[in-house]
């Protein structure tokens, strides 16, 4: 059981001459979390940023923008000199800014000629099948011609009907015709077609013929999509080309910015700073000197008597080892410990994979998924997932470990059970001792054969576990307002529980001595209860055992993936494949179900014993001690992944 | 007559324990699972606004699960009694 991380409180005053370089060597070690100064009456202002601020944020939100077109991932780094990026920053900058921005304006200039074309063809597409040259549409004295849609269907006797000077070229499919027909009649085919719903097309006014203008049309655009795919490409290489120089460039921005809008985060007056935070107090010797050496002796570093008001806002960094580190991510996703708590992460470690593992509690669910685990670790490196995968890896060996303990693997028995044999031959069940309820506790433990003892044994390490909260919650208590409130707040439960237990003992072995001494103790406990935490303490009591019976869920979920693994096993070898004999279509069909079914239930052990396990740790653990609600410790620096000084 | 066989069929002690364990999980399910409706709903809302709220949301969601698992004991109580 660890506590967070010991922290100093340093103050570092000087003149405004020697800012920059007392910045620049903060910076550097990332040791020193800063606090936020706030304008009061003491006459100190924030101050303006540095001079080079505006143009830092300038270039970075240019690169931002650029790395975001191109989807720059982050990938391994390849380390550059920070001075050697700062340098030649802005040549290539411009370089790659030109270089994208005339792609871009190419592509889409490429790309509104793609759609001149489309509706170049678009126009031509009625006249396809009649594939006249447009030239023969137009400059005609006495003739006129009709192209366009119509409705139903024209006859050439219609039109004869009117006159003899004609000539009709009709497309059935598109219904478009074009009718070339002498002017004196015009009016009269005019009304005809009208009648038809004739509604007039525009004629390109190039001309040649259709089929082949539309053969042209579609090699210019097949011409042009290649146009554009090649600069596609060529922006693609450039991505590769440029990606290094992107995030390094990124990073070397980024650390400048930070430094530059530092002075908005101090108290500064005409002449002087004061840069006021933390640093870990095993840091503090060495942040003394690095400053010192910095400035050569000129800025003032102090360190201040933390008061106890203040431990409230003191920045929170873990202190835990590298087995237990991943656990922090389960503490975050709640709240971080304040200061002058202690961290659970090192008890978390153990109770949630065992609450895990107790539920899960199957060989092959194991297998799957800490190879999956480890899998998934080797794969993404990214610093979200590995602790994630640690954890799982860790509830995946307490699943194992369990799974034995019940002897399970997929929801088969491993050993055999009242002449039913098991999946290893040979290996018979044990009969332990009697169990609740005319159960039998055996070896090893079949669930689904002795529910009334397990949902005891659940409660009963519930039971243990809540008593662990209430005595890391003694302890904090402790620490900070003594024994007595300590033992009246929280180890008031724990006797409470103790004369509730002697006095059930005594009731049940028929001992009225016990019972009496039981209640005794209980009532002793429930008067402290009621000093230590006045009247909410009683309201709380039945809380308790709701609490307790809430650890039953560990066998309730455990038998609902026991159920399903069962299910799917009965229906794909009792069910589908019932003669084990034949080898077929049957046994593939079986073989796909149990792939399927258990591929689906090993995704629900991950969410269901996964949430239940967290469960049991946020309400009934933590809800005995814990409070949270710790500021992140975050100095200020940068980890350096692409560039180094 | 034939009703009278069917109700002394299912109406017996054994049926009636099993309605009973039923009536025990369907109950207390119906009840978790509109509890934990409302409570979902705000905290997805409050998610929207703050994704650091997941923890707590999850927390506040996950209460009402208790309901059902006493549904639960009570069944199994009942049916091994």
């Amino acid at each position: 059981m660890s506590r967070p991380k010991e922290m100093t409180r340093a103050v570092i005053v000087g003149h405004k001459s020697i800012l920059k370089q007392t910045i620049d060597a903060l910076h550097d070690t990332n040791l020193f979390h800063i606090e936020d100064f706030v304008e009061d009456e003491s006459g100190f202002k924030i101050d303006k940023p540095f001079k080079n601020a505006e143009d830092v944020s300038k270039k970075l939100v240019k690169i931002r923008s650029i790395a975001n077109y191109l989807g720059i991932a982050e990938k391994e780094p390849v380390v550059q000199k920070s001075d050697a990026v700062l340098r030649n920053l802005d040549s290539k900058l411009d370089e790659l800014d030109r270089g994208i921005s005339a792609k871009t304006e190419r592509i889409v200039q490429l790309e509104n000629e793609l759609k001149d074309l489309d509706s170049q063809r678009k126009e031509l597409l009625p006249f396809l099948s009649i594939n006249l040259d447009f030239d023969y549409y137009r400059g005609y004295e006495n003739l006129k011609v009709f192209a366009g849609t119509i409705k139903g269907s024209l006859d050439e006797s219609q039109v004869s009907s009117i006159t003899k000077a004609f000539e009709l070229y009709s497309d059935p499919q598109s219904k478009s015709i074009v009718l070339f027909t002498a002017k004196g009649d015009v009016d009269r085919i005019y009304e005809l077609l009208q009648g038809l719903g004739f509604r007039e097309l525009r004629v390109p006014d190039r001309g040649g013929v259709p089929s082949e203008l539309l053969r042209l049309i579609e090699q210019k655009e097949s011409e042009i999509s290649k146009k554009i795919e090649s600069t596609k490409a060529e922006i693609e290489s450039m991505k590769t080309e440029y990606a290094d120089f992107i995030l390094a460039s990124d990073e070397v921005l980024s650390i400048e910015s930070q430094k530059a809008e530092l002075p908005l985060r101090i108290a500064t007056s005409a002449n002087a700073f004061i840069i006021d935070g933390w640093t870990p107090s095993d840091k503090y010797d060495s942040l003394v000197s690095i400053v010192n050496n910095a400035t050569s002796g000129k800025a003032y570093i102090s360190n201040l008597e933390i008061e106890e008001e203040e431990e409230e806002h003191v920045p929170v960094e873990y202190n835990n080892s590298k087995v237990v580190a991943p656990l922090q991510q389960i503490m975050d996703l709640y709240s971080r410990p304040k200061y002058t708590e202690i961290d659970p992460s090192a008890a978390i470690f153990i109770t949630f994979p065992l609450m895990y593992g107790l539920i899960l509690g199957d060989i092959g669910y194991a297998l799957i998924l800490g190879t999956l685990a480890i899998a998934v670790k080797k794969a993404v490196k990214s610093e979200a997932v590995q602790p994630l995968m640690d954890i799982l890896i860790y509830c995946q060996i307490s699943t194992f470990i369990f799974g034995i303990i019940y002897g399970e693997f997929l929801g088969f028995p491993l050993a055999g059970l009242h002449g039913e044999a098991g999946l290893i031959p040979g290996w018979e069940t044990i009969v332990l001792f009697p169990g609740l309820g005319g159960e039998h506790v055996t070896f090893p433990v079949h669930r689904t054969h002795m529910v009334m003892t397990m949902i005891a044994a659940t409660v009963t390490i519930g039971l243990l576990h809540l008593n662990l909260g209430f005595l890391l919650g003694f302890a904090n208590i402790n620490r900070h307002h003594g024994f007595t409130h300590a033992l009246l707040e929280k180890g008031s439960w724990i006797i409470l529980e103790i004369g509730a237990i002697v006095a059930a003992a005594g009731y049940l072995g028929a001992n009225s001595m016990l019972t009496n001494v039981g209640a005794v103790v209980f009532i002793v406990g429930f008067l402290m209860l009621v000093k230590g935490e006045g009247i909410k303490g009683p309201i709380e009591l039945p809380s308790l055992m709701g609490n307790a019976l809430s650890y039953a869920r560990i066998i309730a979920v455990g038998l609902s993936s026991i159920y399903i693994a069962g299910t799917v096993n009965d229906i794909a070898f009792e069910m589908i494949w019932a003669d084990h004999s034949k080898i077929g279509f049957v046994a593939v069909a079986a073989i796909l179900v149990f792939v399927l079914g258990h591929a689906l239930n090993t995704v629900l052990s991950i969410i269901a014993p996964g949430l239940h396990a967290l469960r049991l740790q946020y309400v009934e653990f933590f809800g005995k001690f814990y409070e949270g609600g710790g500021i992140r410790y975050n100095p200020f620096g940068y980890i350096r992944k692409y560039t180094e000084e | 007559m034939v009703d009278a066989t069917v109700s002394s069929m299912i109406l017996d002690a054994a049926g009636m324990r099993a309605l009973g364990a039923a009536l025990a999980i369907t109950v207390t399910g119906l009840a978790s699972a509109w509890a934990e409706k409302e409570i979902g709903t705000a905290a997805i809302g409050a998610m929207a606004e703050n994704e650091g709220l997941f923890g707590k949301g999850l927390i506040l969601t996950v209460i009402p699960e208790t309901i059902v698992i006493f549904g639960l004991v009570v069944a199994l109580l009942i049916n091994s009694a």
